[in-house]
């Protein structure tokens, strides 16, 4: 439904991790921290490698989760495109992508938390992605 | 660590923003505030995502009443510091900048006028330091812990908006509350958007620098083990006890703090208040409203000052 699917670790090398979108409160609601600790098996990988996704325009993302002393892991997470090491990458490209990886995110919460609430939201704020 | 904005005003705004810059150091940060004319201070502050622009029809009418005008920009907006870690914000943080900013200018017989977040920080400054207070006035905020409205507890578009990633998103990259938020909250939108939507998205040039306008959605208390939540217990029970003299201004359109719930309740936390008062306006009343709105305070203070002299 959001094109987006978790893949195995992505071989880095000739590859450089473009920086995307950080979250430093991911337990702000805290079925959101649920939600990526089970989807990358945090509980029993922790801190030791990165999880990553594949999103509609084929581009492998790293998703780097954070730990803070004295709250819940993951506190929060560095959402990078795995590019090609000396290449720009594409804004546009880089954005929807993002908004893939959100619906993603909000499909995965579930309960209250609905992707049509997300596209509904975005268009409100008239986001490109977001665009039927 | 920061970003520095000292210089950053876009020159299509000095003409309509033609206060002399100043700046203090509070609480280990850089604050922007303007300081015009003389007489009692009159404290115009302001919330998410503005600054002291959005008081830019006030400060006139109000310098030439008689009244010393300062407005601060919040630390994170306008043309103050804006530091890029989260962890940077906190309520009790925010308090303690304008504290320091009052303290800084040795303030007295302050009418502090409070707006959106410039309420929580401001009354908390005003319940505080009550020896500096002479008046307040309050516009479309809020002062106690539960939810301040349904619209808060809804998740469209209000908690979405400012969801775990979907808010650095929305309002960082693509500055969904410094832009078309402001917008949709202004009555004459084509007004706003041809004289002073760029006031406040130009002032927030980078996703990273408009990180408090999600990171302060997130301390407002939607439930009893939230941040702030004894905070605004504090604060709502030093307000119902306070006898400063308060006026009361809302605007008639307001739907996210609106008036029929938000302005009788801090009635009824303070019976005594002039008002509520309503005018032209959704939730950034002085976009359309902002000369009444001098009018309003100036005239509460005039009689303020008829009362001392007859005393």
């Amino acid at each position: 439904m959001t094109g987006v699917s978790v893949i195995d670790k992505q071989d880095m090398s000739g590859k450089r991790l473009e920086f995307g979108l950080a979250e430093d409160r991911l337990g702000h609601y805290p079925e959101f921290r649920t939600f990526f600790a089970n989807a990358f098996d945090l509980e029993h990988k922790g801190l030791s490698e990165p999880g990553f996704v594949r999103t509609p325009s084929g581009t492998p993302y790293a998703l780097v989760f954070v730990g803070r002393s004295g709250e819940p892991f993951p506190c929060g997470v560095e959402i990078s495109a795995v590019v090609d090491a000396l290449e720009p990458i594409d804004g546009e490209m880089l954005d929807r992508d993002l908004w893939a990886v959100l619906r993603w995110m909000i499909a995965g919460v579930g309960g209250a938390w609905t992707v049509e609430d997300l596209d509904r939201t975005g268009r409100l704020y008239r986001v490109p992605a977001a665009a039927p | 660590m920061t970003i520095q904005s000292d210089s950053v005003l876009p020159a299509t705004l000095r003409d309509r923003w033609p206060y002399a810059p100043r700046y203090a150091n509070v609480n280990g940060w850089r604050m922007h505030y303007v300081d015009e004319g003389e007489g009692d201070p009159v404290v115009l502050l302001h919330g998410n995502p503005t600054w002291g622009f959005l008081y830019r029809d006030m400060i006139a009418p109000l310098v030439s009443a008689g009244r010393r005008v300062i407005v601060p920009d919040m630390i994170g907006f306008g043309l103050s510091e804006k530091p890029t870690r989260e962890q940077a914000h906190t309520l009790d943080g925010h308090t303690a900048n304008l504290t320091a900013l009052m303290r800084r200018l040795d303030l007295t017989r302050i009418a502090l006028v409070c707006h959106d977040w410039g309420g929580p920080t401001g009354l908390s400054f005003a319940m505080s330091n009550p020896e500096r207070i002479r008046a307040l006035t309050v516009m479309s905020t809020w002062a106690w812990p539960m939810p301040p409205a349904e619209f808060h507890t809804r998740i469209f578009p209000w908690r979405m908006m400012h969801a775990p990633l979907v808010g650095p998103y929305l309002l960082g990259n693509h500055k969904a509350l410094a832009g078309r938020g402001v917008y949709l909250s202004v009555v004459d939108r084509e007004k706003f958007a041809a004289t002073a939507q760029s006031a406040y998205e130009d002032v927030l040039p980078d996703p990273a620098s408009r990180l408090l306008t999600w990171v302060w959605p997130r301390w407002i208390p939607l439930d009893r083990e939230a941040r702030a939540f004894q905070r605004f217990e504090w604060l709502e029970r030093k307000l119902s006890q306070s006898t400063f003299p308060t006026q009361i201004i809302w605007g008639r359109e307001d739907e996210v703090f609106d008036a029929e719930t938000f302005s009788n309740r801090f009635k009824r936390m303070m019976p005594h208040a002039e008002g509520p008062h309503i005018v032209t306006g959704r939730h950034f009343l002085q976009e359309d409203s902002g000369v009444e709105i001098a009018w309003l305070i100036g005239t509460f203070l005039d009689h303020l000052d008829a009362k001392e002299k007859a005393l």
